[in-house]
């Protein structure tokens, strides 16, 4: 294999599969290439894209939040809880995101000041989120008809584009500014690949860390709202199913443009791919179990093509 | 790369697999690993494909933004008609909605009415809970100590419960010496078998009653139960749901789980699909099959005196 081509399945490999994907359903599956339907991918898709876009932003600080699903389930619950109680869904909103950020920085203190692992501070931290979730609820989601105006900050639309989409394009542009130009997200990345030599050249390695996972927690809040919105209700574990699918997003996105790195096109492609095989699937009309297996071969077979890439990476890591 | 084209060879097979013009029935179960959901939306689709339909069976995880998901991508498809197993109408308001106003018809079963589907088959899960508890204090001679198994993040399990607390408050006599509720619902029997574990070894000798929710939580407290050495009668033990597991253990010497009150969640699944037959397929008019918002099916109190009749094929 030539090295151009070798370079180009490496860095586009998943995104190409992904593209084969598309077409294959769009021959095959009926009505997946309507307009309508596609909406519906990118909405279903926008909470695992943004879940992703927090995860990436301590994973790129060389720090695993394995918390931001729970964290999401309790930030949805307090907001959730004081919409039911009628207090002002502005108020509720704030709640939500601070009870998020309020979370993440938790872990960003467990983590750099207390030294303890990222992955066990997570857990612990995600393991009484949902305690705390339960607690406030009793095990009863919060329902009810709730005022319009917060319901549409999810299930609204501009110009025909669902609020969600663009909640997802908004997060996404933030994300990348972030990362790519200022000093703060480059400090972030630069943490994360050689903590030893960022500490050498005067950067804040704590904070950066501290800042990567209170962020991380900040768009667990995000999605808890939107979240919460977009289904008139929050339940104790709304948000639990996320966790694995939100890092594949990620890790599949970790394969393509900007190979072995995290990126925010990758993420957002790769969460797509994630909703694109599960509404494919069902317009298929594949049964519920080879679906699960589907697309776990799908998702393996596609990053294969970026395997040499992936090898690197992992050495990398 | 032969992995890629195998995987679109699976996925062209099973799109040339689907009949062209056939009436296709979505089911959703809400959380397919739970026994009493399977029940129901398999019994679904054994009955609609009797009738020749083309069925498509989703699981939902138990994650409800995947259920809601789910109905949106069966709207997309434009299934003939939809049946949600244990889903939740209230939550999924606007997804339901959205397949009324698609024109798709919507039964629920087990899970509540809503003004967006024709109606919710059903069971009394108060009646349920009334008959339960009132034979497990029948049993004790409406004297001694209990023990609770609760569950209080599922609808059914949680109107039972509150329904034995009413009956408890008008016998002064029983009295709750333990409590556990299960929190967890991925490791749910881990989370029964240590907290009523160390309940029963708490109590040893002092109870003579064992509440459980559902039945799967049972066999758990009566696998304990027989770990310490007890005996048919030494404890009445009482749960819900039934099923050919529960009623191997009612009839079973050894085994001390004395009664359920079965569901039939099978039942539930058939009546749900004949309902979507006569009026999506027949045209009979909705007021024909209920009256409201429910289609209520009646539940079977099974103990020693009647379990062999529910054991028969």
């Amino acid at each position: 294999m030539s090295q151009r081509v070798e370079h180009t399945l490496a860095c586009y490999g998943t995104a190409i599969a992904a593209a084969a994907i598309f077409v294959l359903f769009a021959v095959a599956a009926p009505n997946f290439i309507h307009i309508s339907n596609l909406l519906e991918i990118l909405k279903d898709s926008s909470f695992l894209a943004i879940l992703g876009l927090g995860f990436s932003l301590s994973f790129v600080t060389a720090e695993l939040d394995l918390s931001f699903a729970n964290i999401c389930s309790l930030a949805a619950v307090v907001t959730g809880g004081l919409i039911h109680e009628e207090v002002s869904p502005w108020l509720a909103v704030l709640a939500g995101l601070v009870t998020g950020i309020a979370g993440g920085a938790l872990n960003g203190f467990l983590v750099t000041r207390l030294k303890i692992p990222s992955l066990i501070a997570t857990l612990g931290t995600a393991s009484a989120a949902n305690g705390l979730a339960f607690a406030e609820t009793g095990g009863v989601a919060f329902v009810g008809r709730w005022d319009p105006t917060f319901l549409g900050v999810a299930r609204g639309s501009v110009l025909g584009i669902p609020n969600l989409v663009l909640w997802t394009a908004v997060a996404a542009a933030l994300v990348q500014f972030l990362l790519t130009a200022t000093r703060l997200g480059m400090r972030m990345i630069f943490v994360g690949e050689a903590d030893e030599a960022a500490r050498l050249a005067g950067v804040k390695v704590r904070w950066m860390k501290f800042m990567g996972l209170s962020l991380s927690g900040l768009t667990a809040g995000f999605v808890a709202v939107l979240l919460t919105a977009h289904l008139n209700s929050a339940a104790p574990n709304m948000a639990g199913d996320f966790l694995l699918t939100s890092i594949a997003a990620v890790l599949v996105g970790m394969t393509m443009f900007q190979p072995g790195r995290v990126n925010v096109p990758g993420t957002l492609l790769g969460a797509f791919m994630i909703g694109m095989l599960g509404n494919g699937l069902v317009l298929l009309g594949a049964p519920y179990y080879v679906q699960d297996i589907l697309i776990g071969v799908i998702l393996v077979a596609s990053v294969g093509l970026s395997a040499a890439t992936l090898k690197k990476a992992a050495f990398g890591l | 790369m032969k992995k890629i084209v195998c995987s679109m060879t699976i996925l062209g097979a099973l799109t040339l697999a689907a009949p062209a013009h056939a009436f296709t029935l979505g089911i959703i179960a809400f959380q397919m690993s739970s026994e009493t959901h399977a029940r129901c939306a398999n019994a679904a689709a054994d009955e609609a494909k009797k009738k020749s339909w083309t069925v498509e069976v989703l699981n939902s995880g138990g994650s409800l933004p995947t259920h809601a998901a789910q109905i949106e991508d069966l709207i997309q498809k434009k299934v003939d008609a939809l049946i949600i197993c244990m889903g939740k109408p209230v939550e999924t308001d606007s997804q339901l909605a959205d397949a009324q106003k698609a024109g798709i018809p919507v039964v629920t079963a087990v899970a509540g009415a809503s003004p967006h589907t024709l109606f919710d088959v059903e069971v009394n899960e108060f009646q349920n809970g009334a008959v339960a508890a009132a034979y497990l204090l029948s049993k004790i001679d409406y004297r001694g100590n209990i023990l609770e198994e609760r569950f209080e993040q599922n609808v059914a399990t949680r109107e039972r419960d509150k329904v034995l607390d009413a009956v408890l408050s008008e016998n002064q006599a029983v009295k709750v010496i333990g409590v556990h509720t299960m929190a967890r619902t991925k490791t749910w029997q881990q989370d029964v078998r240590n907290g009523m574990h160390a309940l029963i070894l708490q109590n040893k000798g002092n109870v003579q009653g064992i509440w459980a929710s559902f039945d799967g939580q049972a066999y758990i407290i009566d696998d304990i139960l027989q770990a310490q050495g007890m005996k048919k009668g030494d404890v009445v033990l009482v749960s819900l749901d039934g099923g050919p597991e529960t009623y191997r253990r009612i009839k079973d010497p050894n085994s001390l789980l004395s009664a359920t009150v079965a569901i039939p969640f099978e039942q539930i699944g058939q009546t749900a699909v004949d309902a979507v037959d006569k009026i999506v397929v027949h045209h009979v008019p909705k007021q024909q099959l209920a009256s409201g918002p429910y289609i209520l099916l009646n539940a079977t109190l099974v103990d020693a005196s009647n379990v062999d009749t529910m054991m028969k094929p």
